[in-house]
């Protein structure tokens, strides 16, 4: 049912209003309840009557207010929902859906998603079956002629996200062409783009039914081009006559950092503008891709796939071991680590390394076998970076840019006229322009181009005399650029001067982006994927079914369900295919007669049920509080509600952290044994360290926690200073869990006290099975000299339930690294048995007992602080004589 | 002991120490009880007198009387230990207060109380609880404050001593007569403290209000609460009048107190009317 822009989907609900004025009465007959309190002379006031029954009846306004919150229930039980054009556009029949979901629908894909979803509401409400036409090529295309529920259709198109590749009218024609049937409504929901196939397209779907196409206000726009150059990111961007007129441009790295940005205005009616983001070389090579700031389509990004990294320079060694500062390659190194990924080598093994630079020392020389591997590798794209040298100076070859006049020229030396010489200020159209030479660096010894012969090369930098410096000449795709001085400080001062860093870097800008950048022509299988732009322009990692593509193919790929655009990987070199071409056109949709027009803003049904529902919760929470204000009891409500609050956070905190305390071995220290699953023996052993416990807090400061017992090879036992091990019935050998951890326990200062228990009959020696694996260190027999015997109590023995047990502890040689405090600790004596008062032990044995308990922890603990009283006889007697 | 009473007098004997040391401090800023001032039966000195023909020549003081001519008589000071008994009202009404932040009016009363038992003790009277026997000393206090905790049992009005009635005297007219006219009977007479919450002395409710009576034997609920106020007040004046007069029929001039005011003033009026009484 449809009310004014109103659509109610439960209208029965609606009849419920009728009862309103029931309620009104119901709900003024009824009065608040009186706010209670205590008030001992009631008696007083006994028989009093007030003459006004104030409230006797609910206020006017609470009533209403109560209805107010009632009328919004009933309302929302009702289902109402705003839908602006639901009155004249509930009209029904087959409905046939067409989305040119393509990269060029991308920026308003939200806009088609609604309007698509908006066309199927119209379709349920009329319960007809919802056609859907899609007309970006897909892998598996959905046959137009599959009628669906409108529900169905709603989950796919909430499913549906644009291509990253123009429609195919032409094949979305020829799709619907094979289905059958006529459609009462066709919703065309277009980029507003022309193609070839738009023709096409609009004809077979004026054949099929009416025809309402939803053109967006803006079509999309794109980057047709982009490149990396010394200077910075240029990018040239191609819109619609009914494009927008200004966008930004943003240069990222790989990652997705942004680098740069600029903005771009089509001057008047332009449908191309270019724009340039100002970098310095060196950051403009870290560009991955440009992109359109603001506007989401895989048209809107642009790829520059040399960008991507840090560039590969190969450091070509000239081999032999000499003093690493006189070394040429030494400074440029120093000079390249941190901008580039350096790698030494011969020739040959750097160019198959795939390495985008080569950097060619003096002392390296161009062996006659590499000759056709560089000459291939120069056509390709490399970029080879050349010092001279005495070797070049008497004997260039030709990858040189300029032909050398034999010798060198030396400035400043005993027999010369001239004096060494500064660098001249950078040419404009030289890479390094803008660089300002430091004054201090001085040029003694060059090598001099022919005069006739820079003509055909570049001249990137220049001595203060003009005599070229730094000279270039493209090679095939690539590039050639000498330094005309040595690597190495012998020749100049540049190797030593920050210069030398700045113009290295921006020589390397060029690395693998020299003319031909990213093409070169190395053998190879097909290219591989590894990131896919989805039609939002996102890359992300290429999913494993990615078909590889043909070399062939690949050169004159464009973005199809095929060769998806993103970014391929070839023997190490990354290419991309880009969305749009260079060549991509963008121009208006031209529409036949008859084909109705509507913009794509339009809204979409909002279902209002949830927002009157929340709103009439909140009148309702806002009655109770209204109530409780006329019943006088709110203050006391509030402050009674802040103070339970806050005593159960007080209560459960101080609880908590009680709680956790007592457990937590990290603060309460805690004695431990371990379990040994003889349930007997772990009954003993606990309630022996419970009784050893208890001692321990009457008599000394220790005051441990419960005891615990442990499993070796799962707790953590860093946490227990002392660990009590009585031997099982039958021992058994320890996993290697168990025996890591032990170990780590020993040598990390634990202490450990191994109780054999002389369990009467037990096999031989119980504490070498239980050992077995441990590394236990030497030990000897624990005389009265041992700190054992002075820790606490003064003691010459160490009973447990046997009388006189031996106890045998880790030597002190052997503990030296710990101060010669033992960790392990060997006996028979049952101290566990003795210390909870087992049968068959006397008070004044268990007395004594405890009382080597109690030293015992006080060694685990204090180490030999007492081992002083050693001395103490000696002492004594020393004092005594004098 | 019923449970509910035991459980309420535990927690009460929470605060006693609370209650005690508010005693002692009270006490201690009281101007205090004096002497009798008067020769008769004791241990202290009071005085010298002449000797008079009818007093023998066994009273002589022999030591006094060798330094002059006279003879004179060694006189004591009269020390005739009395008795003062605290009756405290037990209503659940009487431990209230509109304000949890304030007193109740049971705990002022105990306050009071025990700073002018104190105050009694050390002047070497002896103090009780109503019905129970009283005591002298240093514990009588503290025994006296373990004594308010426990209900009071019913007890015949103690014979010629002082009685202090602590309560808020809501309770009819009729109920008061019997009780005081039993103690007059009996010879004893003593003090009303009339202890008042100053909500029940100002009624500041407003609006629809059901009022409770703590025990919840009453209730009574009012469309218009502060349209009542002059009414109650004029009831409440007519029940302090009778309670007033009462009191001055057999001998117990009444004081009011209200809690939200210092105890010390009321107690420098108790202390006041007493020393008239035990002098």
């Amino acid at each position: 049912m449809t009310l004014g822009p109103f659509l109610f989907a439960a209208p029965g609900a609606l009849l419920a209003l009728l009862a309103l004025p029931i309620l009104f009465f119901i709900m003024r007959a009824t009065p608040p309840a009186p706010a209670r309190t205590q008030f001992p002379p009631t008696r007083l006031l006994e028989g009093l009557r007030t003459e006004e029954q104030s409230r006797q009846r609910a206020p006017l306004w609470l009533v209403l207010f109560r209805m107010l919150a009632a009328a919004l229930l009933i309302l929302a039980f009702a289902r109402p929902s705003l839908a602006p054009s639901a009155a004249e556009s509930a009209q029904g029949g087959r409905t046939l859906i067409v989305i040119d979901d393509g990269w060029t629908a991308a920026p308003f894909w939200s806009d088609v998603r609604a309007a698509a979803i908006a066309a199927a509401s119209e379709a349920e409400r009329a319960q007809a079956p919802v056609f859907m036409l899609f007309t970006a090529p897909a892998a598996r295309p959905r046959d137009p002629g599959e009628a669906l529920t409108a529900a169905d259709a709603k989950s796919r198109i909430g499913r549906l996200e644009p291509q990253p590749w123009r429609p195919d009218r032409a094949q979305a024609a020829q799709r619907l062409a094979q289905t059958r049937g006529n459609f009462d409504r066709i919703i065309w929901i277009s980029d507003g783009l022309n193609d070839d196939g738009a023709e096409a397209l609009a004809a077979e779907l004026q054949r099929r039914g009416p025809v309402t196409a939803r053109l967006p206000s803006q079509t999309a726009r794109t980057i047709i081009n982009g490149s990396v150059t010394p200077q910075g990111v240029v990018a040239e961007i191609r819109r619609a006559p009914n494009g927008g007129g200004v966008t930004a441009i943003a240069a990222e790295t790989l990652e997705g950092r942004s680098l740069g940005a600029a903005e771009v205005t089509f001057s008047g009616d332009a449908l191309t503008a270019s724009a340039r983001i100002d970098l310095p070389p060196e950051i403009a090579a870290r560009a991955a891709r440009v992109r359109l700031v603001g506007e989401q389509g895989a048209g809107a990004v642009r790829l520059l796939p040399a960008g991507a990294g840090r560039p590969f320079v190969g450091l070509v060694d000239p081999g032999g071991a000499g003093q690493p500062l006189l070394s040429e390659l030494f400074y440029v190194d120093r000079a390249l680590q941190p901008y580039a990924s350096l790698r030494r080598g011969s020739i040959n093994e750097l160019i198959d390394a795939r390495a985008q630079a080569l950097i060619l020392p003096d002392a390296s020389r161009i062996a006659p076998t590499d000759r056709a591997a560089l000459e291939r590798w120069l056509d390709g794209g490399g970029l080879l970076v050349r010092f001279a040298g005495p070797r070049l100076a008497n004997d260039p070859d030709e990858f040189i840019p300029v032909r050398l006049r034999p010798g060198t020229r030396t400035l400043g030396s005993a027999l010369a006229w001239e004096t060494p010489l500064g660098i001249g200020a950078f040419p404009d159209d030289s890479p390094y322009a803008g660089v300002t030479a430091p004054a201090d660096v001085s040029v003694r010894r060059q090598v001099l181009a022919e005069p006739a012969s820079l003509a055909e090369a570049r001249v990137w930098a220049t001595l203060s005399d003009n005599s070229p410096l730094i000279t270039a000449q493209p090679r095939g795709r690539g590039l050639i650029v000498l330094f005309h001085i040595s690597a190495g400080p012998e020749w100049s001062d540049v190797p030593l001067s920050g210069l030398f860093v700045e113009v290295l870097r921006r020589t390397l800008a060029f690395a693998g982006r020299s003319d031909g950048a990213g093409e070169r022509e190395i053998t190879g299988g097909p290219y591989a994927a590894t990131r896919l732009l989805d039609g939002y322009g996102v890359l992300a990692p290429a999913p494993p079914e990615t078909a590889p593509i043909a070399p062939e193919a690949f050169a004159t790929a464009a973005a199809s369900p095929a060769t998806p655009p993103g970014l391929y990987e070839r023997a190490g070199v990354t290419s991309a295919i880009d969305a749009a071409r260079a060549d991509e056109t963008l121009t208006p949709l031209t529409l036949p007669e008859g084909i109705a027009r509507a913009g794509l803003g339009a809204t979409i049904e909002r279902p209002l049920a949830g927002w009157l529902f929340g709103a009439a919760a909140a009148l309702l929470a806002l009655d109770l509080f209204i109530a409780l204000m006329l019943a006088g009891r709110l203050p006391r409500f509030a402050r009674a509600s802040a103070a339970a609050i806050g005593a159960i956070v007080f209560f459960g905190a101080a609880e908590q952290a009680h709680a956790q305390n007592m457990d937590d071995p990290t603060q309460t220290l805690r004695l431990a044994y371990v379990r040994t699953g003889d349930a007997r023996i772990d009954r003993t052993s606990q309630q022996g360290l419970e009784a050893l416990s208890a001692m321990l807090t009457e008599r000394t400061s220790v005051e441990p926690g419960p005891p615990v017992a442990i499993d070796l090879a799962r707790d953590d036992l860093s946490v227990y200073p002392f660990l009590y091990w009585p031997a099982p019935n039958t021992p058994r050998r320890l996993s290697d869990q168990a025996l890591a951890n032990l170990d780590r326990y020993l040598a990390i200062g634990g202490m450990l006290l191994v109780d054999t228990r002389d369990a009467g009959g037990a096999s031989g020696r119980p504490a070498a099975t239980m050992l077995a694996g441990v590394d236990v260190p030497p030990l000897e027999l624990v005389g009265t000299e041992h700190v054992l015997t002075r820790a606490f109590y003064l003691m010459r023995s160490f009973p447990g339930r046997v009388q006189s047990p031996q106890l045998w502890a880790e030597s002190a040689a052997a503990a030296s690294s710990r101060d010669g405090v033992a960790a392990l600790f060997i006996g028979n004596g049952d101290w566990a048995a003795a210390w909870s008062g087992d049968a068959g032990v006397t008070a004044r044995q268990r007395e004594l007992s405890l009382r080597f308990g109690v030293n015992l922890v006080m060694v685990a603990l204090t180490g030999n602080y007492k081992a002083d009283q050693v001395h103490v006889p000696a002492l004594l007697e020393r004092m005594g004589e004098e | 002991m019923s449970s509910r009473a035991h459980l309420d007098a535990l927690a009460l004997a929470g605060d006693l120490p609370g209650v005690l040391l508010d005693a002692r401090r009270l006490a201690a800023s009281a101007p205090g009880l004096h002497g009798r001032r008067r020769s008769g039966q004791g241990e202290a000195f009071w005085q010298y007198r002449d000797h008079r023909a009818e007093d023998g020549a066994r009273l002589v003081d022999w030591r006094r009387s060798a330094r002059g001519e006279r003879y004179f008589v060694r006189e004591r000071e009269r020390e005739a230990a009395q008795t003062a008994w605290f009756w405290l009202d037990a209503e659940p009404g009487f431990a209230w207060s509109a304000d949890p932040a304030r007193t109740t009016k049971l705990r002022r009363a105990q306050t009071i109380a025990l700073a002018l038992a104190t105050l009694l003790s050390r002047g070497g009277e002896r103090v009780g609880a109503y019905g129970v026997a009283p005591r002298a000393g240093q514990r009588a206090v503290d025994r006296l404050a373990y004594d308010f905790v426990a209900p009071a049992p019913s007890a015949p009005p103690p014979k010629r001593s002082c009685v202090l009635f602590f309560s808020d005297f809501y309770a009819p007219v009729e109920e008061w007569r019997t009780r005081l006219a039993a103690c007059a009977d009996a010879g004893a007479n003593g003090a009303l403290i009339m202890i008042a919450d100053p909500a029940e002395e100002d009624f500041p409710f407003r609006g629809r209000t059901l009022f409770l009576e703590p025990g919840g034997r009453r209730e009574l609920l009012l469309g218009r609460a502060e349209t009542a106020r002059e009414e109650y007040a004029e009831r409440l004046e007519a029940q302090r009048r009778a309670i007033r007069a009462l009191g001055n029929e057999y001998g117990f001039p009444a004081l009011l107190h209200r809690t939200d005011h210092g105890a010390a003033p009321t107690l420098a009026l108790l202390i006041a009317l007493l020393s008239e009484r035990f002098a």
